[in-house]
């Protein structure tokens, strides 16, 4: 199917030869802030990935006692829970042990090691440290807090806030899209048997699901509960229009109705877009009496994906029109599987421009919301809780611009690799 | 006309409804006792008949909503338990076992014993009192098994060094434990998954709280007891003022810079604004706020060039224009931050949509007759390439209203944003869904006058034509 398509564009730019993914990357190549965009991005995604290694107040190795250890690696085992450490370690900063040989990562810091020598200290200031290699390059905030390992966190938290919240938006963003672009107003027929037995299905799921878990969700482990609840729901919705599917064939009301879904899925993308976002942001994470980063990420997600949805319905609407689409439905395959396989396939190419300044708004979002100190736990270090300390010390200038750089870039990147790609993928 | 626009009005009742229903479940979400009475460890409770006054002023006694869709082992009456903690750990006890009635006799055993102490004769027990009836307050709170237990335990050692205080309390103590265990040994768990559907009618919390808010009435703030209306009226004057003013300048640079680019469409002045452009739009409008703020209002730097905080303070008698100049004096990095995002947005907008009127046959036409590069620009080509921008006014005056929350609190500026926050940190929940509320009607009817806009400029939108 997309082999005709990219015949088709292909003439056009004198590429015979080259599938649509590949005229799409040829494409995106041309536009050079975009592809230098795109590398940056891979450096950012690896000191996201591998911060701990660059910049961390443990060595990567040293020899204490004649024993050698890997601090670093043995973080990672103890933060998965398979390890434990050993007392001195436990007691003694990193600095107070005798080291035989040692080797420290690039930043012998990490973001919420307190230097209280040196708090405060600019880049360009003396600095009272033993050597170069203790320097603070881009100076400490008040508590003596690297920078430059605090935007190394920063990166991580941020980059990790735009794919949870990017994948939970995509998810509802793109079945909710499909189904509105695909069936439109008028493609949608139901039967009243099975209005009806979904009418039944949904109350009764919403209260097996949820309602009569009440104890369980509110005492248990929320995330783990919501999800377990969201199964029940699931298996209850699909039991019922099971029943329907076989009671469809015995009993004779086949007269049904057609369902407007795009109606009501728009109408519901219009409410969502009438609150504005980042009041309902504040006053949903304010609620939550353990504050955690993740509880942001994934409501970031729930609010955003409207947009998405609306780019999806705008490329189903016009590939549901193709002929391709038009001959499966001809050959008799079920609604489901055109959607799946034939239809969504050739949206999900451009689904990811969505995604692109999704993510650049998620990091803004969240920047904000650290910024003001809403819903997030004290002592979490992001670039926006830097930046909010540099409302308190006008002399810090250093504290005012790095975090905000950091910021802007990250959004500018992703921006521009959104822009490079609707390039990429202009239709016109 | 008018019959688009009341279709239109009447499209947006059902979305208001629903974003009632959204901030007011929200609101009931919320942490902290209104009433302003005892939880946790809070050994002072305020009397019974204050914390009741509180809840009914508040409207708080009534059912939440027209009805309740729950588990059968939840009576219909829980609602009437107007102590919040106490109703919750009571609807968290049925929660775990189901089994009402055995529940409602356990409360009814503490408030006995509770009453049987406080009617004690002064002389008796002082000691024993002192710590036993704390703890029944508290156990009104509990519902988990080994904290409650923990209590009694406590109870008991208590009652064992005050054998006066025991032989009158005695029996009634026993009577309440033995109702406890009757709860654990006689569950009846299987009424929570048998569903159970309990009608209120009008006279409840959501019926209220909406029909306060069509009145203008926003409830009461819990720190205050101030009006939230007043206090919100007075922060969206600010609000407006400073956003009205962001929106006009925005407005007033961006169209002449997006026609002027769209003309020299690929020349040097174009490319530079582009770039330039996309970078303004990234830029995060806080991080800006706060780098003004550092370099511009302090000593610091050597460019002390504008006050840092708040709209400046008019002094009595000052004349119309020096209001005017303190005010516009306080306004310029406040609405400079606001303003040059959508700055930013509608250039590119007004740009994208020039480029596109230009390259219609009839702008050839119009060249090809003769006329001036300025009349076919902006005789005939403006007009139409306003559309698209004046329907951006619907999404830019609701973007620039969140934004001003960062702005404000930055600023220091007594508008909607700062009040929610600071309602936020100090759990004034009123505030802040009155404020959510007022946002999203507010942002409805920027949809609906864009709208409308929109069908007074072009016929086409309001017959109905596609």
């Amino acid at each position: 199917m997309s082999q005709e398509k990219a015949e088709n564009s292909g003439k056009k730019n004198n590429a015979v030869g080259l599938n649509y993914r590949q005229l799409v990357r040829r494409q995106f190549g041309k536009n050079r802030m975009a592809v230098w965009s795109l590398r940056f991005l891979w450096v950012l995604i690896f000191v996201a990935v591998f911060g701990s290694f660059l910049v961390n107040e443990r060595p990567l190795y040293c020899k204490i006692d004649g024993e050698t250890y890997f601090p670093v690696f043995k973080q990672i085992a103890v933060d998965l829970g398979l390890d434990k450490w050993e007392s001195k370690f436990v007691t003694n900063d990193w600095d107070d042990h005798e080291y035989e040989s040692v080797v420290r990562p690039l930043v012998p810091y990490s973001y919420n090691t307190q230097d209280l020598k040196n708090s405060f200290v600019g880049p360009f200031d003396e600095q009272r440290v033993e050597s170069l290699r203790w320097r603070h390059w881009l100076g400490t905030d008040n508590l003596g807090r690297d920078v430059v390992a605090g935007l190394v966190h920063g990166t991580r938290i941020a980059l990790l806030t735009g794919i949870i919240a990017m994948s939970i938006a995509s998810l509802i963003g793109i079945f909710f899209g499909a189904v509105a672009g695909y069936f439109g107003d008028d493609k949608l027929k139901v039967s009243w048997l099975r209005i009806l037995l979904n009418v039944v299905g949904l109350v009764l799921a919403i209260f097996y699901g949820f309602l009569s878990r009440g104890y369980a969700i509110s005492e248990g482990k929320l995330g783990w509960e919501l999800i377990k609840g969201v199964f029940i729901f699931s298996a209850i919705m699909w039991v019922f229009n099971f029943v329907a599917k076989l009671l469809e064939r015995f009993v004779s009301i086949k007269k049904g109705i057609r369902f407007p879904a795009d109606l009501l899925i728009m109408r519901l993308i219009e409410i969502m877009n009438s609150i504005p976002a980042l009041l309902l942001l504040l006053s949903v994470v304010a609620l939550f009496q353990k504050p955690s980063i993740f509880n942001v990420m994934v409501i970031i997600g729930l609010i955003g994906w409207t947009g998405i949805a609306r780019f999806v319905r705008a490329e189903l609407m016009r590939i549901r029109n193709l002929e391709y689409i038009q001959a499966t439905r001809a050959l008799g395959f079920k609604e489901k599987y055109i959607i799946l396989r034939h239809a969504l396939p050739n949206a999900l190419g451009p689904v990811l421009i969505s995604v692109a300044f999704g993510i650049a708004n998620a990091v803004l979002i969240e920047a904000f919301l650290s910024f003001l100190g809403i819903g997030l736990p004290a002592d979490m270090v992001t670039w926006g809780t830097m930046l909010n300390e540099a409302r308190n010390a006008f002399d810090a200038w250093w504290i005012a611009l790095f975090p905000g750089l950091a910021i802007f870039v990250t959004v500018t990147l992703f921006n521009l690799i959104g822009e490079g790609l609707t390039d990429a993928m202009d239709t016109r | 006309m008018l019959r688009y626009i009341l279709k239109r009005i009447l499209l947006f009742i059902p979305t208001l409804i629903v974003i009632s229903f959204l901030a007011f479940g929200l609101s009931k979400c919320t942490p902290g006792d209104p009433g302003g009475g005892y939880g946790g460890d809070d050994e002072l409770k305020i009397s019974e008949r204050d914390y009741r006054q509180a809840i009914e002023r508040l409207g708080l006694d009534k059912p939440v909503f027209y009805f309740d869709f729950t588990a059968k082992a939840y009576p219909d009456t829980l609602y009437r338990i107007i102590y919040k903690y106490k109703r919750e750990a009571a609807g968290k006890l049925i929660g775990q076992y189901g089994n009402w009635p055995q529940i409602e006799a356990y409360y009814h055993g503490i408030e006995a014993l509770q009453k049987q102490f406080v009617n004690l004769p002064d002389t008796v027990g002082k000691k024993a009192r002192a710590k036993v009836l704390p703890e029944l307050n508290l156990l009104e709170t509990d519902f988990k098994d080994p904290s409650i237990l923990n209590r009694f335990r406590r109870i008991e050692n208590a009652l064992a060094a005050d054998s006066t205080t025991t032989d009158q309390i005695q029996d009634g103590y026993l009577t309440l434990r033995s109702s406890y265990e009757t709860i654990k040994t006689a569950p009846t768990r299987r009424k929570l998954y048998v569903p159970a559907f309990y009608w209120y009618g009008l006279d409840n919390q959501y019926h209220h709280w909406a029909s306060d808010f069509l009145k203008g009435d926003f409830g009461e703030s819990y720190l205050t007891g101030q009006p939230v209306a007043d206090k919100i009226w007075s922060a969206l004057k600010w609000t407006l003022l400073i956003n009205g003013v962001a929106i006009l300048v925005a407005y007033l640079f961006s169209i002449p810079i997006g026609v002027y680019a769209a003309r020299r469409q690929g020349k040097p002045f174009d490319r530079i604004t582009s770039v330039i452009l996309f970078m303004l739009h990234s830029l995060p409008s806080f991080w800006v706020a706060t780098l003004l703020i550092v370099f511009f209002t302090t000593p610091e730097y050597g460019m002390d060039w504008f006050p840092t905080f708040g709209l400046g303070d008019i002094p009595d008698g000052a004349s119309f224009w020096d209001v005017i100049r303190i005010r516009a004096w306080h306004m310029v990095l406040p609405v400079f931050a606001l303003s040059y995002g959508s700055l930013a947005f509608i250039s590119r907008q007004m740009r994208g949509s020039m480029v596109d009127v230009l390259r219609q046959d009839y702008i050839r036409t119009a060249k090809a007759k003769g006329l001036k590069e300025k009349t076919v620009v902006w005789r005939h080509g403006f007009r139409n390439a306003l559309f698209p921008i004046i329907t951006m006014f619907a999404s830019v005056l609701p973007a620039s209203i969140a934004g001003s929350v960062v702005i404000e609190v930055i600023f220091n500026i007594h508008g909607m944003g700062k009040v929610v926050v600071d309602s936020i940190f100090r759990d004034d929940w009123p505030v802040v869904y009155a404020v959510l509320m007022l946002a999203s009607v507010l942002t409805v009817i920027g949809i609906l006058l864009a709208d409308i806009l929109y069908a007074v400029i072009d016929p086409r939108v309001r017959l109905g034509k596609k």
